[in-house]
């Protein structure tokens, strides 16, 4: 049978799901929650794809059928997706630094590519294994910043000087706090008058 | 020792050789018109007078209680009660029946006094105290005085022409009795009655035809889920039927769970027999061997009556092996649901009859295809089953006659909140809301003014006064935000608050949710997390666009209806009453005065009389003596529970 994803006419199989179909092109489908012959309940709803009825549907469970049109990349694709990010999120408890999937997270990439705020910078440094500035005594604002910068300036050897201001989540900024108590750094540091040069957010540990 | 009636359902005579055993085609409908094996006018007039008993009563005079959830819970078993001693006391012979409900649930319970030839009102508001009244005027006065409606005029009785005839009720007159033509009328634990009524003559039907004719008959009769979704019925079934597997299942969803929605449970209770005529002709068009009913656990006479009825219909050979000689093996469990609300929803319910937990599934597969044990299933809900024996009793035209063009027959509403009439209402669908609404549920109550009705309950959405009249069916109603869902109808009048109403119907969903799929998980949590900031006046502008993305992005992309229609009630009132969520968040002010947060109370020093009596009875000390001998509230210390504006005797506490 034929289906045509993207604008694109492909052969799939009987039986076969979307997101075989689309892995097999190379067409990259996100998924959380799927784990092949372990769990296929399409519970996180982060592989929706749209069909040309205008429905949104899971690539993971979804089986083809002949004559098949969808898309796997539109606006509405991309806000579901960043909604049910966000909703993870809200859910979520956010304590990157010492998570143990620190360093190999789907959500945390996932939430980058997509642009929901609300996890500190830590979580995407560690995706590019980086060493902790506040281990060598640095100053670096990461555990308090959103994340978004994809942790350039950290890549580049500097500490994070929490240009994107800070997480507006209280559970995120407490832990924040408690990883520089952790560190032997005085939160007193933070404080405007002691240091004119850190951005104005510092003040909010 | 009790002597054994003789009914119908027996044998006439030894020449009727019909046994569960050794089974006859006509066996039903020889019972009302026959009999047909042999000529015997002594048994045919056995059964004529056995059948006229089965309608009055042996004396000729038979009082129907109405005694189901509804009536029972206003008092029903003590009224029945007290109808036997009365009747006992006053030497009158009549029979005492217990009988299903007539949707007129405003008036519990109801008695209804039925003869052959006197006028049979109905009473309501019974009590046990009132019953020797009312038998006192009809069989010693001859009067129909106090009556609620009569059913005819005969001239024999007094005071006829002072109560009204049920059909020329507003409540009466507009609705059309399909398929609950039985409720209110027969003893749903009968199965005697339901047959004299001419029950199960419509499966009879049904067996002699071939499976694609009965499913070509339900094609033409236009019939549409009841449930909610309005799928056609005869493609669900043809999808099934021709699905090459052997074994095939038939589920009835009696699974009903909605606030404010009751029409399944009033049918299951009052005429279960009909449903279970529906489930066994729906088995036999697609081809099943097994049905199972699958009954909430909180609705237990429900499903106590469904048992009851299967077990009778076993009994007399209208379920099991071979039915009626005609070859067809069918047979019934019923199963109750451990009562989580998500088991409404097919998949859910599968899951759970097959033991596992119930959480709904990606379709497709739709359960036509792969269902229960994965194999072909049909889930109908009990409406649609009714519906089924009923067309098949009377034919397709009988049914197309009612309804729209692209939805035929008839609809069950339960009309409940801000109305005088509250009751289960069957109309044609394409009625409008507002004869529903103000003509047979009577409007609003006195000094109050109808804002808004909930259609299909938290699944459904409020449409506001303006849009009354729409008609009722499944796609205007879509299209207006809303959806028929089972039929249950809220009104909501101006003592009401339409962000506390969709706070309310968002806190069911949150605690309904399985929390399977993110979307309905968190959403449901989010949403109600911001309208309860709403409410309490922390709301922020931005909690419109959050609640209004939100509730879009569950709409595409939960997993099942559940999730998929719980946003309904909250996107549906942001579009019609946005002002008054603008209101509470911008003006801190709750325009209902229900948001107890939003709410300031203060006393009116023109109508106060210094009684003190708002002082004594705050429980947290707010209202404070001045100088001057009024009275003032403390802001900082009033906790708004309202009991000063209840105490007060001269209305001086006011609401604000």
């Amino acid at each position: 049978m034929k289906i045509k994803i993207n604008g694109l006419e492909v052969e799939a199989k009987e039986g076969e799901r979307i997101l075989d179909v689309a892995d097999r092109l190379g067409i990259r489908i996100p998924t959380l929650c799927y784990l092949r012959g372990i769990y296929e309940g399409a519970s996180c709803r982060i592989c929706v794809v749209e069909l040309n009825n205008g429905k949104l549907i899971p690539a993971c469970a979804y089986e083809v059928s002949d004559g098949l049109v969808l898309s796997t990349d539109t606006p509405r694709i991309r806000e579901s997706r960043r909604l049910t990010l966000e909703l993870l999120l809200s859910a979520h408890r956010i304590s990157c630094q010492d998570c143990p999937k620190k360093g190999e997270c789907a959500l945390v990439e996932l939430c980058s590519e997509y642009g929901v705020e609300g996890i500190p910078v830590c979580a995407e440094c560690s995706l590019h294994e980086e060493d902790c500035f506040l281990g060598r005594g640095e100053i670096c604002l990461g555990p308090i910043t959103i994340s978004g910068c994809k942790a350039e300036c950290i890549r580049d050897g500097k500490p994070c000087e929490g240009c994107r201001g800070p997480v507006t989540r209280r559970d995120v900024l407490e832990r924040g706090r408690a990883i520089y108590l952790e560190h032997g750094i005085p939160l007193e540091m933070f404080s405007r008058s002691s240091r004119s040069t850190a951005p104005p957010h510092a003040n909010s540990i | 020792m009790r002597q054994e009636y003789w009914t119908l359902m027996d044998p006439c005579c030894d020449y009727c050789l019909h046994s569960a055993s050794n089974p006859c085609v006509k066996y039903v409908v020889c019972r009302v018109r026959g009999p047909f094996c042999h000529k015997s006018v002594m048994c045919r007039n056995r059964r004529q007078q056995r059948i006229k008993k089965v309608l009055y009563g042996p004396q000729g005079v038979r009082i129907n209680v109405g005694a189901s959830s509804c009536g029972l819970a206003a008092g029903a078993e003590k009224v029945l009660e007290a109808v036997k001693d009365n009747l006992r006391s006053m030497g009158v012979e009549a029979e005492a029946s217990a009988v299903g409900y007539l949707g007129l649930c405003f008036m519990e319970p109801f008695i209804e006094i039925r003869s052959e030839d006197g006028p049979s009102p109905i009473y309501g508001h019974v009590s046990p105290d009132n019953v020797g009244e009312i038998f006192a005027k009809y069989f010693e006065e001859g009067s129909v005085d106090g009556a609620f409606e009569i059913r005819r005029r005969t001239g024999r009785f007094k005071d006829e022409d002072k109560v009204p005839l049920l059909d020329e009720l507003d409540v009466w007159r507009k609705q059309v009795k399909w398929v609950s033509r039985n409720c209110g009328v027969i003893n749903p634990e009968s199965i005697e009655e339901y047959i004299v009524s001419g029950g199960y003559e419509g499966r009879s039907r049904a067996l002699m035809m071939k499976p694609e004719e009965v499913i070509e008959e339900i094609r033409l009769s236009g019939l549409r889920g009841r449930g909610g979704a309005g799928f056609p019925t005869w493609l669900k079934w043809k999808v099934c039927r021709e699905q090459p597997s052997k074994e095939k299942y038939i589920i009835c969803n009696a699974d009903e769970g909605d606030p404010g929605a009751f029409m399944n449970r009033l049918l299951a209770e009052s005429d279960p027999h009909r449903v279970l005529e529906g489930l066994i002709i729906a088995g036999y068009a697609i081809g099943a061997s097994h049905g199972v009913i699958f009954v909430r656990a909180e609705k237990p006479l429900m499903a106590a009556r469904l048992e009851k009825a299967v077990e009778d219909a076993r009994r007399w050979g209208l379920l099991g092996e071979n039915i009626l000689g005609t070859g067809f093996n069918f047979d019934v469990r019923v199963m109750r649901s451990a009562g989580a609300f998500v088991c409404g929803e097919e998949t859910a319910m599968i899951a759970a009859i097959e033991g596992r937990r119930a959480m709904p599934r990606q379709r497709p597969p739709y359960p036509a295809s792969k269902g229960l044990w994965d194999k072909p299933t049909v889930v109908n809900n009990v409406e649609t089953l009714a519906h089924v024996a009923t067309i098949m009793a009377h034919g397709w035209q009988e049914f197309a006659k009612y309804g729209t063009e692209r939805s035929r027959g008839t609809k069950m509403f339960c009309v409940t909140g801000g109305v005088k009439r509250t009751g289960a209402f069957e109309v044609p669908i394409g009625t409008t809301i507002r004869t529903l609404v103000c003509d047979i549920a009577g409007g609003p109550h006195e000094g109050r003014k109808i804002k808004a009705v909930q259609i299909g309950g938290p699944s459904g959405g409020c449409l506001p006064e303006r849009l009354f009249d729409l008609p009722i069916d499944y796609e205007s109603l879509q299209e207006a935000g809303a959806i028929m869902g089972s039929g249950g109808l809220v009104v909501i009048d101006d003592s009401n608050c339409m962000v506390d109403v969709a706070r309310y119907f968002t806190s069911f969903t949150l605690a309904e949710s399985c929390g399977k799929c993110v979307p309905c998980r968190t959403g449901t949590k989010t949403l109600y997390d911001r309208l309860s900031a709403i409410v309490e006046g922390l709301g922020d502008p931005d909690d419109l666009r959050l609640l209004e993305e939100v509730g879009t992005m569950m709409k595409d992309a939960a997993l099942c209806a559940l999730g998929g229609t719980a946003p309904n009630p909250i996107l549906s009132s942001l579009k019609y009453f946005k002002d008054e969520y603008e209101e509470h968040i911008v003006g801190k002010r709750c325009p209902a005065k229900v948001c107890s947060k939003l709410v300031t109370y203060n006393i009116n020093r023109e109508l106060c009389v210094k009684c003190g009596l708002c002082a004594k009875s705050c429980p947290a000390n707010a209202i404070i003596k001045t100088d001057d001998g009024f009275f003032a509230v403390d802001q900082h210390k009033c906790i708004k529970c309202g009991t000063c504006f209840i105490t007060c005797p001269r209305d001086a506490v006011e609401k604000r």
